[in-house]
């Protein structure tokens, strides 16, 4: 008789223990599949809004910028290394940055002048598709602004009103002058959220008196490039620029990233080892039942690489079906949540470190969430049977049919 | 035996007069109101301009700040009414209201502060007193003062030193140290003449100790003391004028 037939008969001889082991897999790796696919978008979802919102991969800026921020401390040829920078492949865009005084009808706040190169920008980031209410930045529009969504709220704004910008210029003048606000975007950033204001490049060298220069230019890499690489060859047409990695830039959120990966790994071990313990026990219990069988198999000559084989192959058996069963059940919610989302509601917009969350939250399937939840599995299982396996092919037939 | 204690007498006299001669100082350029015309010269390391304004106040709560020159500039006007500040901007043709958290912004890009327009600070309400130096400096006969803040005292400074000549009682300079002691900035007086019926430092010099090379020095052209301004003066209308 093959060793399967044998061991197809044995995992159904006691029907109860074989199908609360494979349910006990199943449920496992349904969670295990599900939990991956959630936490892996959720990761990747901030990296991108960090990335594509915030800072894009790599930042540059004029030395000492970021120790003591400037209006005076500016790259002073940002464009000379912009068309480098563009003809290797890596997009790029400058960024004008002041600070100045916000008015709307009796609300004033502080705010943060960003001067954007509209087209170039749109290389670089997404903002342009976070606008919650109105629009964009319009290059024809000199005098159209677009603010983050809480100073809106302290300055009680929407799109349309007008708003009075107050600042002190390269020159040492007042600069003073009336906009209008294009748009108000959705929930990005805690600083963004709270003080950003968006304005065309051309605008803020008006504004600003600041006809030439550039305080930060940010940098995307090629897809197929490291970001070590890219920092690498970005500094190399640097001269004595300062250039960072976003994860420079943002230590905290990168190395939040980093550990909530290995968080994950932790629970994932978790599981399994609650699955594993239940799989030995499943298992020790199926073979000390049957000792006195194996006993009398050994009599009958059954070598013991056979009676391994034998437990293996049972195990094998409920960890296939459980298999299937798990990824049958797991597919339609993998689904739903890869495509549809978990509307996370009021959560939305609201912040951890500094980010905020997307209003909906999607998972990521992909071979890498199938293939660990699988492998570990099978993994786990074969590591819980071996002690049993072992234990019943070694056992003396003597012993073992004497084994009350 | 005498001398020791004769001093307990002296150092109440000596406290009572140097009250009198710090408050003097104090409201030197104060009057119960006051017009005049100020060229300011502020110097940074980046820029240099020179402003001139018209100012109206009318006791501590009350100024009203307009600026005549530059050209891109004038017109614009600084309203102070109790502790807040205005703006009236004649460019865009708007008033806007200085919010408390840019009260330590710099004022028109000079080294003072709104707070510095603002802070009704008396100097013998908020501090006491302390001969710290008695005799001649390069010359001249002065009296240096320390004031420490009371302890009840709201005030921004943790020590005021300063000079006073003695011949007659005019203030030379101040220093204003933080509340760890670090000297953050030095006022320098000078340029005593007759102006609008008083004897007065008519030039202001502030440095900011950690901006080296920097400055932000007030000149009065002319200035009249007690003469008659309406409250409506210092009316948002009118800053809007």
């Amino acid at each position: 008789m093959s060793v399967f037939k044998m061991a197809w008969r044995n995992v159904w001889r006691n029907e109860r223990r074989s199908i609360v082991t494979i349910l006990a897999m199943t449920l496992a790796l349904c969670v295990e599949l599900l939990y991956s696919g959630l936490v892996t978008g959720y990761l990747r979802g901030m990296e991108d809004d960090v990335l594509d919102l915030e800072v894009g991969d790599i930042q540059v800026f004029a030395r000492d910028y970021l120790d003591k921020p400037s209006l005076y401390t500016a790259i002073e040829d940002p464009y000379a290394l912009l068309a480098q920078l563009s003809a290797m492949g890596y997009p790029a865009s400058v960024r004008l940055l002041g600070g100045g005084l916000a008015a709307a009808d009796g609300f004033s706040a502080g705010v943060a002048l960003r001067g954007v190169d509209v087209a170039q920008d749109a290389k670089v980031t997404l903002l342009g598709a976070k606008v919650a209410d109105g629009t964009w930045l319009d290059p024809a529009d000199l005098h159209g602004v677009v603010i983050g969504r809480r100073l809106a709220k302290t300055l009680e704004v929407k799109p349309g009103d007008e708003v009075v910008i107050l600042s002190q210029a390269a020159d040492g003048s007042m600069a003073n002058d009336l906009y209008t606000v294009r748009g108000v975007l959705m929930g990005v950033a805690d600083a963004t959220d709270r003080s950003a204001l968006f304005m065309n490049a051309g605008a803020f060298r008006e504004l600003m008196v600041f006809p030439a220069g550039a305080h930060q230019i940010i940098v995307r890499r090629p897809d197929d490039v490291e970001l070590e690489a890219a920092a690498a060859t970005v500094k190399s047409h640097a001269g004595t620029l300062t250039v960072k990695t976003w994860k420079e830039l943002m230590p905290v959120v990168a190395s939040m990233l980093e550990s909530t990966q290995g968080l994950i790994l932790f629970v994932f071990f978790i599981i399994y080892v609650a699955v594993g313990i239940l799989i030995l026990n499943a298992m020790l219990m199926a073979v000390f039942e049957r000792i006195r069988e194996f006993g009398v198999l050994k009599a009958l000559g059954m070598g013991p690489l056979h009676v391994v084989s034998l437990i293996l192959v049972e195990s094998a058996i409920q960890t296939g079906i459980a298999v299937v069963a798990g990824v049958t059940l797991a597919l339609p919610a993998m689904w739903y949540i890869g495509n549809v989302g978990i509307n996370v509601g009021k959560l939305g917009g609201m912040s951890a470190m500094g980010l905020a969350m997307r209003p909906v939250w999607y998972g990521i399937y992909n071979v890498g969430t199938f293939s660990g939840p699988l492998v570990m599995l099978v993994l786990i299982v074969f590591l819980a049977v071996l002690y049993p396996a072992c234990k019943a092919a070694w056992i003396r037939p003597v012993e073992a049919m004497r084994h009350q | 035996l005498a001398c020791l204690s004769a001093r307990p007498g002296f150092a109440a006299t000596d406290d009572q007069r140097a009250r009198e001669i710090v408050d003097r100082a104090d409201r030197l350029l104060r009057g119960e109101s006051s017009v005049g015309t100020v060229t300011m010269e502020i110097s940074t390391v980046n820029w240099q301009r020179t402003l001139t304004m018209q100012i109206w106040s009318l006791g501590t709560d009350n100024a009203l700040i307009r600026i005549n020159k530059p050209e891109k500039e004038a017109g614009t006007a600084t309203l102070k009414v109790g502790n807040n500040i205005w703006h009236y901007l004649p460019k865009v043709n708007r008033t806007i209201k200085i919010p408390s958290s840019m009260m330590t912004a710099s004022w028109m890009g000079s080294h003072f502060t709104n707070d510095d327009l603002v802070k009704d600070s008396r100097l013998i309400r908020d501090y006491s007193i302390a001969i710290s130096f008695e005799g001649e400096r390069q010359g001249t006969q002065v009296y240096e003062f320390t004031l420490t803040p009371r302890p009840e005292a709201a005030v921004v400074w943790g020590k005021i030193i300063l000079e006073v000549r003695q011949a007659d009682l005019m203030p030379t300079w101040q220093r204003f140290y933080d509340e760890e002691g670090k000297l953050v900035r030095e006022l320098t007086l000078s340029d005593y003449k007759m102006m609008g019926g008083r004897f007065v430092p008519t030039r202001m010099v502030v440095r900011p100790v950690d901006k080296p090379g920097e400055q932000t020095m007030i000149r009065y052209d002319d200035l009249a003391f007690d003469v008659a301004i309406s409250a409506d003066t210092f009316s948002l209308r009118n800053l809007e004028r």
